[in-house]
């Protein structure tokens, strides 16, 4: 079962032999040995949806394991599905609204606002019961985040290649509206409906202001993309 | 010259987390699944500098997970500790998956091997023979890693645009005071791992030319592009709202 999810259209993502048995012992050991502290201080999944920045009509369902560092900051792993066996193709940062003011408006052009996805039942906890995390919720709702994809899974691409990519949060217009058969293959896969959730989060207050600088392309009709230039490296010795 | 000490930067604005929004996700810790974290079994430290500029240079904590015996991903972090600052991500692939790469590709990644036989790769709290049978074939891999927190400039927040990084190739890259400071911190010494690890070997076929930058520096440059225009309206196929 988890050897079929990481296969698409046939063809391994990424390719490679399985693990030795060697290999298997080694991880075990380092495992017992090493403490690991900034992973175990994950303590949240959440699946949502997310769409480039560069070209929206691509749009993938994400799941972010997200550890709080304080009560306005967030930094989430994303990979892209639940499984063991998934990809890690990229890293979000949430902030709260007072901090994303502080930032310079440049800055803010390069992040999203979470309202609507949380309004809108796409950003779920699976396994959560909506009431336990209605808190978290009601705090995320008027968070912003940035979020650089750096493997194309969903294109197929087989190993990273290329530059991080921007990515954008759904919204309530057009461009930023998420296909409904990804969000049906999501909501069956975890037996939960985004429309009841919707429902249930009428409730949750809208924040009174999203800043129109986050969401730049509503407002601007752009998007972003990372060109890598060849340039003149500033040395101490050779290099390589 | 001597490189920044990352460790006594400014915390990260904000308040302190309040305690009920700790009992959440304490909850939320113990009743989910964590699958793709779990598979995280493995804390390598490394230094990278900027793709474009040596003299900056970032001491970088490794959490790793196999995909399958020829691919790592891996979360970089600032600190192995409870508030490390996740500031990047490295993947690791074989020699064999690296040549399967286009040239153009191929620029984004630096090669482990010298990294590796000098002492300065290294996993914290693992005995040396232990370390070795893995170090062995990470010797032979290509890493391609991209910050997103340039923590090395005072940056309190994740500010600006991904940089390609870059590691060691050589003697005389790497700042005294930044790997005396590992050494120091972790008990180890990196010339005497050195001599451990002289029989190692890189890649087979030697590291390819276009690996490291292709020979240049990298930097990363913001684009802005016209929004591709959708196809179909999705608002027109919704059903509900």
């Amino acid at each position: 079962m988890e050897a079929a999810a990481a296969e698409q259209g046939g063809e391994k993502i990424p390719p490679g032999k399985p693990m030795s048995m060697e290999q298997h012992m080694l991880d075990k050991g380092a495992q017992m040995l090493q403490s690991l502290k900034p992973v175990k201080q994950m303590n949240q999944h959440i699946c949502t949806f997310a769409l480039y920045s560069h070209d929206m009509t691509r749009q993938i369902e994400t799941h972010h394991f997200v550890t709080r560092l304080n009560q306005d900051f967030l930094q989430c792993a994303v990979y892209d599905s639940g499984d063991s066996t998934a990809r890690l193709i990229g890293v979000e940062y949430i902030v709260s609204d007072k901090i994303f003011e502080s930032l310079p408006p440049d800055e803010q052009k390069l992040w999203h606002s979470h309202a609507y996805e949380i309004k809108s039942g796409l950003l779920v906890n699976p396994r959560v019961p909506e009431m336990v995390v209605r808190p978290e919720l009601e705090n995320l709702a008027k968070t912003y985040g940035k979020f650089w994809c750096t493997w194309q899974t969903d294109r197929g691409d087989k190993l990273p290649m290329g530059p991080p990519v921007l990515m954008m949060s759904p919204q309530p217009v057009n461009l930023g509206m998420v296909n409904p058969d990804l969000i049906v293959k999501r909501d069956d896969k975890y037996n939960i409906s985004s429309e009841a959730l919707k429902n249930a989060r009428i409730e949750i207050p809208e924040p009174e202001w999203i800043n129109p600088q986050a969401d730049y392309w509503k407002q601007h009709g752009v998007g972003f993309f990372i060109d890598v230039e060849a340039t003149e490296m500033k040395k101490i010795v050779p290099f390589p | 010259m001597e490189a920044v000490n990352v460790l006594t930067h400014p915390q990260i604005p904000g308040e302190p987390t309040q305690t009920s929004t700790t009992l959440l996700e304490k909850a939320t810790a113990t009743i989910q699944g964590f699958g793709p974290v779990n598979k995280i079994h493995q804390h390598l430290c490394a230094f990278h500098f900027y793709g474009h500029d040596m003299t900056r240079q970032v001491e970088a904590h490794h959490f790793c997970g196999h995909q399958n015996e020829e691919f790592r991903q891996c979360l970089i972090y600032d600190r192995p500790d409870d508030d490390g600052r996740l500031i990047g991500i490295e993947y690791l692939v074989s020699e064999e998956l690296f040549l399967t790469l286009p040239d153009e590709e191929k620029r984004f990644w630096h090669s482990h091997e010298f990294e590796v036989k000098s002492g300065v790769l290294f996993m914290p709290g693992v005995p040396g023979p232990i370390q070795r049978q893995d170090l062995e074939k990470v010797a032979k891999t290509y890493g391609k890693v991209f910050h997103f927190w340039q923590v090395d400039r005072g940056d309190s927040l994740p500010l600006g645009i991904p940089q390609v990084m870059m590691a060691m190739t050589r003697d005389g890259q790497l700042y005294e005071n930044l790997s005396q400071d590992v050494e120091k911190r972790y008990n180890i010494s990196f010339a005497k791992e050195r001599e451990n690890r002289a029989y190692m070997t890189g890649p087979a076929h030697g590291i390819h030319p276009m690996a490291n930058g292709g020979g240049q520096g990298l930097q990363t440059v913001l684009r802005e592009v016209e929004c591709k225009p959708v196809g179909v309206d999705h608002s027109a196929a919704r059903v509900f709202v």
